[in-house]
């Protein structure tokens, strides 16, 4: 079908269940916004600071000072303009995702884009906590845009969308130096012919000061408009130190629930430092596709960080229609995916059956993360052994593929 | 030599004198009230005036205070206000919930839940008030065997638009700070009674005094016992120790009348005088439009009390009264207060849920009334959903936030001051949305199933701004003369917090740390190991 046509009429389905009451249903889930990405927070944020109060004195309100900013001058926050901005927002994101397949195939349109599309506004994971108006819908749209930017070699905005992304969540940091990379080189296809990175690395030196000037100007921004630093405790901090056990899907909280008080710092340190374990290693590996690395890294970034929501994997999984050419070597599909139908009838039950019902204990709910993490790990370990793998192509009968 | 004799006894006189000793006094009364639904409302006071003294300045705390030497003013207690420098302070420690609707207002306005203390101190020094404050409530929790070192930073506040001095603060230039806490879980008991009797100069063993019968108090439908330290300017500190309690002398009685007696509510009688009491009084408050026998005949009486001078009165006492005509009582259901106020927490999750007030005016003209709020961190407001209701239609214009302290998770409690305007008759109704955290399984109490006592929220019903208006309305200057700024605390709160598995940080720790490990191990597996084609079937071997 024609993307111009199915686009506006995916767009416009969104608005129509983004404007009816169900929102005041899943606004408060912690599937699907947490601490720092909840309506309700950025409610209560603007209300003080329009009351004098200044928001980051207490624990409440985790979103970022740009965000306080903006629906506190710019744009008024209510149910209308709500539901407008965050199906703008998937729009956004979604119309990113189809211009990053357009790239990466190096054609002006294709037959698929209307899937691709689908796939983001339809996920189930992104569309729920949009629906939801969790913030992680505009972090989604920010990192899609700033790759898109960055496959269509516009450094500066893409730079720009990046630490815009930061700003609101710390963790995305991780992307900075796959970024850097991917505006050196090419958005297209090569998985299939690994080579060494041929462009100069001493390039980017230049792109990291242009983000770097843009970081300090957005916090620079950020700090006036609170008068004070308090932000950075409230907001980058709470991504470090995890001040709120409120639950996720993800494996953060119930460790750090059940951690023994005088071992709870040594391992904050161990869970933030595991994050930035992998970002080397994968830009090298996949230094021939740097696209394949930023999309395996907000896989990790899904699994493994302070406050994930569903949109996390739900970004992650969407992602995943940008790289066809590997579904053939992915080992285990159909395990993956029932261990993400698997989790996502467990989250929702077992998080009801704890908190509303009453029956259930926490451990049932923490064991459906659990699953829900091995689920994210599953996707993860496929897309790596498939990027990996399509490189050596068919192999012929009596032949196998294995590591040394 | 004898001149010498002479001199040095002279001197030693003078010596005697130098060391100026201030002169104490000490009253005791007892209040008796019957109330409308039949209880006995008994409130002790015991005052001692330490005339001509000041409260001590914080800037003289580095240098060696000046001695103390007391006969009738408690000692203990006298040694902690001056260590902490203290001007003013209250500590009140309540068992049950005063129920404003049908017995009133109470005697001593202090009647939340559980336990509270305030006090003002003054600033300046070297020790700044917030470690005096420490010192302070660990001091008061050793002397009256209370949980008061539980009264932490995490539920100090400072509101002091509810909490205004009682007595006068000195030196009008120098400013002084507040400091608040509650904690509505503190159980009053006997352990409590034992320490505030040795207080008194005649401890319970003649007086008023002797009547305060832990058997007998502890039994009551209310009780609390309350310390209030205040600095008087023309007369000097004064310390009243109070007892209050609320009586059934139904449930006691063998013929199931509201007759009532001290030997049957103390089940003691006063035996002998205090003897240093300047004042021993017993005040019964007669009941109106019945039939009655009060004996013994008290020294005076008039149409609304008795009067009894325990030092003039035959001993032993036994105060009674006798409705002998009585053989049916009606309860008075109207409520007996200008406003009425309820507090709920609504919503079954344990994540989030409502809190719900509904304030009803009593009274036919419009009254205005202070709201505080000091929450602890174990609900945390959405103040962006606070609003005010009248039948069904919004009133958002009859609530005015006056301040909001955001609570700070193992800092600080929230504290919400507001001014409610009640339009006449009419029930106003305020909802919040709230939210309740998530704790670490070492934060939760041994009984973590049981919730989290919060702490009662507090009323002031206030003139209306307009002065000129209240001053031209008699009725509404009659009314609300009579509140006075009244306190009203409204019943304690409990919070079901969610709670996670006590027995598993162990297999939490293992299987997390185990699921990181594999995904980790496998994709370093994957990024490190070479692939390779090999050869399998039948020809390889």
């Amino acid at each position: 079908m024609d993307f111009i046509v199915t686009f506006p009429a995916l767009v416009a389905g969104r608005l129509v269940l983004a404007l009816s009451p169900l929102t005041h249903y899943l606004r408060d889930d912690h599937l699907l916004s947490s601490p720092l990405t909840s309506y309700s927070r950025l409610q209560e944020g603007i209300y003080l600071f329009k009351h004098g109060i200044d928001p980051y004195s207490g624990s409440t309100f985790r979103h970022s000072p740009l965000l306080l900013s903006l629906f506190s001058t710019v744009i008024p926050l209510n149910e209308v303009t709500a539901a407008f901005l965050w199906t703008a927002s998937d729009a956004l994101a979604a119309w990113s995702l189809v211009r990053i397949w357009r790239a990466r195939q190096n054609v002006s349109s294709s037959s698929r884009d209307s899937l691709i599309a689908g796939l983001y506004l339809l996920n189930p994971y992104t569309f729920l906590p949009s629906l939801g108006q969790s913030t992680s819908s505009f972090e989604n749209a920010l990192c899609l845009l700033s790759l898109m930017l960055a496959c269509q070699k516009q450094a500066s905005a893409s730079l720009l969308a990046l630490a815009f992304l930061i700003q609101l969540s710390l963790p995305s940091i991780l992307l900075l130096l796959p970024l850097l990379l991917l505006l050196i080189s090419e958005p297209t296809s090569h998985l299939a012919s690994p080579f060494f990175f041929k462009t100069d690395i001493r390039r980017i030196t230049p792109l990291a000061g242009q983000f770097a000037a843009y970081i300090l100007l957005l916090s620079g921004a950020a700090t006036l408009v609170c008068g004070n630093l308090n932000w950075v405790e409230k907001t980058w901090g709470a991504s470090l130190t995890l001040p709120d056990l409120t639950p996720n899907p993800g494996l953060w909280w119930y460790f750090f629930t059940e951690m023994f008080d005088h071992f709870r710092p040594f391992f904050l340190i161990v869970f933030s430092v595991h994050l930035l374990i992998y970002v080397l290693p994968l830009c090298i590996k996949f230094q021939h596709d740097i696209l394949y690395a930023c999309y395996l890294l907000l896989g990790i970034l899904s699994i493994f960080k302070a406050y994930p929501t569903l949109s996390d994997p739900g970004l992650f999984l969407s992602m995943l229609s940008l790289f066809p050419e590997t579904f053939p070597y992915l080992h285990h599909p159909i395990v993956t995916a029932l261990l993400h139908l698997h989790a996502a009838l467990l989250l929702p039950l077992f998080h009801y059956l704890w908190l509303n019902q009453g029956t259930g204990n926490a451990n049932f709910f923490y064991a459906s993360t659990l699953v829900f993490g091995m689920a994210n790990g599953a996707a993860l370990l496929d897309s790596i052994w498939a990027g990996l793998r399509i490189a050596i192509g068919e192999v012929k009968e009596e032949h196998e593929v294995l590591q040394e | 030599m004898r001149l010498s004799v002479k001199s040095f006894l002279c001197s030693l006189c003078l010596g005697t004198l130098a060391v100026a000793r201030l002169s104490e006094e000490f009253n005791e009364e007892l209040h008796l009230r019957p109330l409308p639904d039949g209880k006995l409302a008994a409130r002790f006071s015991f005052s001692t005036l330490l005339k001509g003294a000041t409260p001590r300045h914080p800037e003289t705390l580095g240098v060696e205070d000046e001695s103390q030497l007391y006969t009738l003013f408690p000692l203990a207690l006298g040694q902690i206000l001056r260590e902490y420098a203290v001007t003013e302070l209250h500590l009140t420690l309540n068992a049950g919930n005063w129920n404003y609707d049908r017995w009133g207002y109470p005697d001593e306005p202090g009647v939340g839940t559980g336990a509270e203390l305030w006090a003002w101190m003054g600033e300046g020094g070297t020790v700044t008030v917030d470690s005096r404050w420490r010192g302070l409530r660990n001091a008061l929790a050793g002397l009256f065997c209370a949980s008061l070192g539980s009264l932490d930073e995490q539920r100090t506040t400072s509101p002091v638009l509810t909490f205004q001095p009682e007595g006068s603060l000195p030196n009008g230039n120098a400013s002084y700070q507040l400091r608040h806490a509650t904690l509505p879980s503190e159980h009053v008991c006997t352990e409590n009674l034992t320490p505030f009797l040795k207080l008194l100069p005649c401890k319970s063993l003649s007086g008023i005094a002797s009547l305060l019968n832990p058997h007998k108090l502890f039994d009551a439908d209310w009780h609390g016992l309350g310390v209030h330290v205040r600095y008087l300017e023309s007369a000097g500190v004064e310390v009243r120790l109070a007892f209050q309690a609320v009586f059934d002398p139904v449930r006691a009685a063998s013929d199931k009348r509201r007759d009532w007696s001290l030997s049957a509510v103390f089940d003691r009688r006063i035996e002998r005088v205090c003897p240093v009491a300047r004042s021993s009084v017993i005040r019964v408050r007669l009941p109106q439009n019945e039939v009655y026998a009060i004996i013994p005949s008290p020294s005076t009486m008039d149409k609304t009390y008795a009067t009894y001078i325990v030092q003039e009165v035959g001993k032993p006492l036994d105060v009674a009264i006798i409705r002998p005509e009585e053989t049916l009582f009606e309860y008075l259901i109207e409520p007996q207060t200008h406003i009425s106020v309820h507090r709920t927490l609504n919503g079954a999750s344990q994540h989030a849920g409502q809190l719900a007030l509904t304030i009803t005016n009593n009274h036919d003209i419009q009254l205005q009334t202070g709201y505080l709020e000091t929450m602890p961190w174990l609900l945390q407001f959405y103040l962006h959903t606070l609003h005010a209701h009248i039948d069904g239609m919004p009133r958002d214009d009859l609530v005015k936030l006056i301040s909001y302290i955001p609570p700070l998770p193992h800092v600080q409690p929230a504290l919400l001051q507001a001014v409610l305007t009640l339009p006449p008759k009419t029930t106003l109704w305020l909802t919040m949305d709230v939210v309740k955290p998530f704790l670490a399984y070492t934060e939760h109490p041994p009984d973590a199933q049981r919730g989290w006592d919060l702490p009662p929220a507090v009323f002031v019903p206030f003139a209306s701004q307009n002065g000129s208006e209240t001053d031209s309305d008699p009725q509404l200057h009659a009314v609300l003369s009579d509140v006075r700024s009244t306190r009203m605390y409204t019943p304690v709160l409990l919070v079901d917090l969610a709670t996670p598995d006590f027995s598993m940080p162990y297999n939490v720790i293992i299987m997390s740390c185990t699921l990181i490990a594999l995904i980790f191990g496998m994709v370093f597996n994957l990024l490190t190991r070479q692939f390779v084609v090999v050869r399998v079937g039948e020809q390889s071997s």
